[in-house]
């Protein structure tokens, strides 16, 4: 269509030029005046061209390193406008919400996995879950910080306000990236890929392993400290690592809430390899081996133990599919005794988008040993299973539908609906 | 003589409207899409792999040192179309992604997404670590081609297009 505008465009040049031919000396005179100016015009205009390439070059070069353009402050206020609103940017913070209300049935009486705001006595409850404001702001090329606040309902319908994370990041490279601050542990894949905002899982909890430390999950989730990751020069093997030491100071609740241990944890040593293939981008496959001690004060106030914790983990990603699989064992060995606790976990998880709707499953294990720190979770496994639907960009609703086998005690099934978004 | 100013005024506007707007356009329906970075940039080639890496935020760096800074071109343009296929993303996908990318801290912001390839063209004048996917018929001055996969656009094993 274009490509017949031009050719009716030649046509319709030619057709001038033909009747300009058969004119009077005089109008030829005006005709070849008039040709002049624009061939002047046309020379300034290319001036003028070459001097705006010159000074937007010159002025890259001045520009301070990370500050805004010269070039881009002439922008339109209306296009700024909505390019502030398309990056969230907010005087040169970036700014990212999530938010989520959930309601949760159980078939018993009894609360399971925190409060949640659950109300003895009934067996279904609403609540909002985390609130979360992400903050993040470029100091340079290489450093900015990240800060999350999330707003957490607890008992009664009171609300916490915690700091998740708060991180000095320092990126000198590809091979060398810091970060200093309260981090998510790398322990394994889940931990670092999926923070507090439900909107980015496809579930709409979290696996109980992976479960946030005051939630009731058996992991160290978060620390304070420095954590360093990056590529290894490995060509086409994509071999990354993280390290960490920090300290978790972990404290957690029974999964009935009967009681609060405090691990009194020392601090800890994280290492992880993974590779991400560059032939089959979105595969990610790894390990990590985290240690630290803790206390357990319901042997004695001063019983300390080793806890380590490794992680096999194979992740695919891609196309629409989301499969998650990690392998855990968690060791505790009580110093001054013999005590050796090995405590084997896993979930897999699988889903696929169809449009709007992204039907997943995940089976989870975990088997606790009963005279353990974690003898509230014991023996427990079962698959959920469930949808989510985006209705855009920005709001999903997720269904799932929950059965737990555990040791000891009957089989527990639950309808969890959640309404998750970011803004 | 007006009638004669007036159909040759009448001739080199449309020669103008025809030369700015519809030829680029006839061209880019149908061109290579060049990986295209700031002139200063020593980098002179790259693998598809290299490319994907840098457009999904993994690769975040040149090999000097100096950071990427990525800008693609925003939804419903042929860069755009290009971008998505080389990612193996939809638009939502790929929206979802660069959230979840911020919020695990691994970008600091989504790309910069702009609305022609003249603002490509200004941003990767500016940048010094500029690289965007442009049409190889827009590449101008101040813009270089990056050989990809050992092909120049145009060239025949060039991937994207």
């Amino acid at each position: 269509m274009h490509c017949n505008r031009t050719v009716i465009a030649l046509l319709l040049l030619t057709s001038s030029l033909g009747h300009a031919q058969d004119t009077t000396p005089s109008e030829r005179e005006t005709i070849q005046k008039l040709v002049q100016q624009v061939k002047e015009l046309q020379e300034e205009v290319k001036l003028l061209e070459s001097q705006r390439v010159s000074d937007a070059n010159q002025s890259a070069v001045l520009q301070p390193v990370g500050g805004p353009a010269p070039e881009e402050e002439k922008a339109g206020s209306t296009e700024r406008q909505s390019l502030a609103q398309e990056l969230h940017e907010l005087h040169g913070i970036q700014w990212r919400g999530f938010g989520e209300v959930d309601y949760k049935v159980l078939n018993q009486k009894t609360p399971e996995l925190g409060t949640y705001g659950f109300v003895p006595g009934s067996s279904g409850n609403f609540y909002t879950g985390d609130f979360d404001l992400l903050l993040t702001s470029r100091i340079n090329d290489k450093a900015s910080v990240l800060s999350e606040i999330v707003f957490g309902e607890e008992d009664a319908q009171k609300f916490g306000v915690d700091l998740e994370r708060v991180l000095f990041k320092y990126d000198y490279n590809d091979h060398l990236r810091m970060s200093f601050g309260r981090y998510q542990t790398g322990i394994g894949y889940y931990n670092t890929a999926f923070h507090s905002g439900s909107w980015l899982q496809t579930t709409a909890d979290r696996p109980l392993i992976m479960e946030f430390a005051n939630d009731g999950g058996p992991l160290p989730t978060q620390a304070v400290g420095v954590s360093v990751t990056g590529e290894i020069p490995s060509g086409k093997l994509g071999l990354n690592y993280i390290a960490e030491y920090g300290s978790s100071d972990t404290v957690r609740p029974d999964l009935n809430k009967t009681s609060i241990r405090d691990e009194n944890n020392g601090n800890h040593v994280n290492f992880g390899l993974f590779v991400r293939p560059i032939s089959i981008p979105g595969l990610q496959v790894g390990g990590s081996i985290y240690h630290d001690r803790i206390s357990d004060f319901t042997r004695g106030p001063s019983v300390r133990l080793g806890q380590t914790i490794a992680n096999v983990h194979l992740v695919y990603t891609a196309h629409g599919i989301e499969f998650l699989n990690e392998g855990f064992l968690i060791r505790h060995n009580y110093e001054q005794s013999s005590i050796v606790y090995n405590m084997p976990a896993f979930y897999s998880q699988v889903s696929k988008q169809f449009g709007r709707l992204r039907p997943f499953f995940r089976y989870q294990y975990i088997n606790a040993n009963p005279g353990s720190l974690f003898e509230d979770i014991a023996l427990r496994q079962g698959p959920s299973f469930g949808a989510r639907w985006d209705f855009n960009d920005n709001i999903a609703f997720k269904t799932q539908l929950d059965h737990t086998l555990r040791k000891g005690q009957p089989d527990l099934n639950g309808l969890h609906l959640q309404l998750a978004f970011t803004f | 003589m007006d009638n004669v100013q007036t159909r040759l005024a009448i001739a080199l506007s449309i020669i103008w409207i025809a030369g700015t707007a519809f030829i680029p356009v006839c061209v880019a329906q149908t061109g290579d899409i060049a990986v295209a970075v700031n002139q200063k940039n020593p980098i002179d080639h790259l693998s598809t792999q290299e490319v994907r890496k840098i457009f999904a935020g993994e690769k975040r760096s040149w090999s000097a040192g100096s950071p990427i800074k990525l800008f693609v071109r925003a939804p419903g343009s042929r860069e755009r179309v290009v971008l998505l296929k080389l990612l193996g993303m939809s638009e939502t996908e790929y929206k979802r992604y660069w959230t979840a990318a911020v919020f695990r801290g691994d970008a600091q912001s989504e790309p910069v997404a702009l609305f022609s390839n003249g603002m490509q063209k200004e941003a990767i004048g500016v940048y010094p670590g500029a690289v965007a996917l442009v049409n190889a018929q827009d590449v101008k001055s101040g813009m270089k081609m990056v050989r990809v996969d050992g092909h120049m656009p145009g060239e025949a094993g060039y991937p994207f297009n």
